[in-house]
């Protein structure tokens, strides 16, 4: 089947010591600009992603598991057009929904009704698109009651099923995700997930990035295990998540047994 | 096809297959990517394009912050009002009473809110414009929309505090007695103008923000001085005619003058008004390219 997404050679790197863009004043920026005209200069290049290449098919639910500052964010980030990959290509063949945070752009002072569409449009729905869902974003999220309150008075927990609800019903062809569903109560995760195969089925296709190896092995087709900014891909979800394992934890042969 | 067309209603119109029950459905995908990434371009201009494709998620923000400004004020947004008429009225007093500023037929407290209006209207857009990628950085590394969007949000929510603060202009052009003519319907154009400076300045501003914080702390400085470079308290008359050509470079002159003639029925100075169009233009095309050749790393270092 033809690639929705296609990666291919995907490389980012940061400039360490005197980033580019990191002097915090012009003074600094003055300076560097003159030994580096000397040819004298301090950067050190990191490697967050190195030469990084997959595609990924319509439907399938795909896991990116690493340790921290393994370069899983850094991927997603560069697939959600945050930033630009500093070599490489990636073609994305549909439309795309990122939701690397909960409620952004979420305004403390304004009413759920009001976040709605605020958010909604900073995710990239028409208004005419949220005006159509908005009873059913409603019903996901359970605040009815509370939707000409501000979002300042909201609890902890609605305030994350309305930010959940308006990028579920978002209905894009892609979906990045980045650890944000471990934050509600089991009954909201089981909603979430319920959600998020419902979409797959569809043929949407869903990227994943978290810590929680159980819910990548019980959502994921497919696995791709981030180490040190390049890509260790195995033949099963299974595999890629059991090598990780034993690279983090070579004694703990107590998890070891309950991933198996 | 009966049986295609009845499940056809009953799905959402997405969905094109609704007869396979395995997990994969077949999805036809366009031949063409619709987002191709790339890396980092050093000559790429900021679409202005973009503003009009992305117009309800501007007019959102813009909506977003004219909704939250007023949420726990007492006076509200009779401030926007009042920040021009008090400047006025102590300009008035200090320059008009005390100094005893010419302004020809004008009164000088007209003359002195013609001119604070669209002072006041640039300079405050483009001191928010200049901080409005730093204060949407929490925006700004979580989802991806144009960039160009959020300092057109800031001088957006200026210019609606324009047209509301314009007013009471016209309540005292009435009081004045002045008569309004054809050349009125010049102003709207002038409004263009000015808004479209402020957006090329912002635009500018703001990116060089991210990456020098210097810039927000140099400005009020320069906006300072800029104030004075420009005819909002006293009249172009009073400008050397042997400095004229270097005056009329400073695009807020031709505009301020104009859109003073333009309310007040007083004769136009052409040249101005042209060297402020073609330099407005060119600041428009230069912070394009500034801003699109910075916007990529927005994310990395702000």
């Amino acid at each position: 089947m033809k690639p929705i997404v296609s990666v291919r050679n995907v490389s980012k790197s940061y400039h360490v010591g005197r980033p580019l863009g990191m002097r915090p004043s012009l003074r600094e920026a003055l300076a560097s600009f003159v030994t580096r005209r000397n040819g004298h200069s301090s950067e050190e290049t990191l490697w967050a992603l190195r030469d990084v290449s997959f595609d990924a098919e319509p439907g399938e639910v795909i896991g990116i598991i690493g340790r921290n500052g393994a370069g899983k964010s850094t991927l997603l980030r560069i697939l959600a057009r945050i930033t630009k990959p500093s070599s490489g290509e990636v073609d994305i063949y549909g439309r795309l929904g990122t939701l690397l945070e909960i409620g952004t752009g979420f305004h403390p002072d304004l009413t759920g009704r009001e976040n709605i569409f605020l958010n909604g449009t900073i995710l990239g729905m028409k208004v005419r698109e949220i005006r159509r869902k908005f009873d059913e974003i409603v019903a996901f999220s359970e605040v009815e009651r509370f939707l000409e309150t501000p979002v300042k008075h909201y609890s902890s927990g609605m305030y994350l099923r309305l930010a959940f609800s308006i990028a579920a019903h978002f209905e894009p062809d892609v979906l990045l995700l980045d650890e944000v569903i471990a934050v509600g109560d089991i009954s909201f995760q089981k909603k979430c997930f319920d959600k998020m195969q419902a979409v797959s089925r569809e043929g949407k296709t869903i990227f994943l990035v978290s810590h929680n190896l159980t819910s990548i092995q019980s959502l994921c087709s497919r696995v791709l295990l981030v180490r040190s900014g390049q890509l260790c891909e195995g033949d099963n979800p299974r595999e890629v998540i059991a090598s990780y394992v034993n690279d983090q934890l070579p004694a703990a042969s107590g998890l070891k047994k309950i991933i198996n | 096809m009966i049986s295609l067309e009845k499940e056809s209603k009953t799905i959402s119109p997405s969905a094109d297959d609704a007869d396979s029950s395995p997990a994969r459905v077949a999805v036809s995908l366009p031949d063409e990517p619709l987002i191709k990434i790339r890396a980092h371009r050093k000559w790429a201009a900021a679409n202005l394009l973009d503003l009009w494709i992305h117009r309800e998620l501007l007019y959102f923000l813009i909506w977003r912050e004219l909704k939250a400004r007023y949420k726990q004020t007492i006076l509200g947004i009779s401030w926007v009002i009042l920040q021009p008429l008090l400047m006025t009225i102590v300009f008035t007093v200090v320059l008009g009473k005390l100094v005893g500023v010419r302004t020809g037929v004008t009164p000088y407290p007209l003359f002195l809110y013609a001119g604070l209006l669209p002072w006041i209207f640039f300079s405050n857009a483009v001191s928010s414009g200049s901080q409005s990628l730093v204060a949407g950085s929490q925006m700004i590394t979580k989802v991806y929309f144009p960039r160009i969007i959020i300092p057109a949000a800031a001088v957006g929510v200026r210019l609606s505090d324009f047209l509301v603060a314009s007013v009471v202009l016209i309540a005292l052009m009435k009081y004045y007695g002045i008569h309004l003519g054809w050349p009125l319907l010049l102003a709207p154009l002038l409004v263009i103008h000015v808004t479209l400076l402020a957006l090329a300045l912002s635009a500018w501003l703001s990116a060089l923000n991210v990456r020098y914080r210097d810039t927000g702390t140099a400005l009020p400085v320069v906006l300072q001085l800029w104030m004075f470079a420009s005819p909002i308290v006293y009249s172009t008359d009073l400008v050397p005619a042997r400095w004229q050509w270097l005056y009329e470079l400073n695009p807020l002159t031709g505009i301020v003058a104009g859109f003073r003639s333009a309310l007040l029925g007083l004769p136009f100075n052409r040249s101005s008004l042209l060297s402020s169009v073609v330099v407005t233009l060119a600041l428009l095309v230069a912070s394009t390219f500034v801003f699109g050749r910075m916007e990529d790393e927005f994310a990395d270092i702000v």
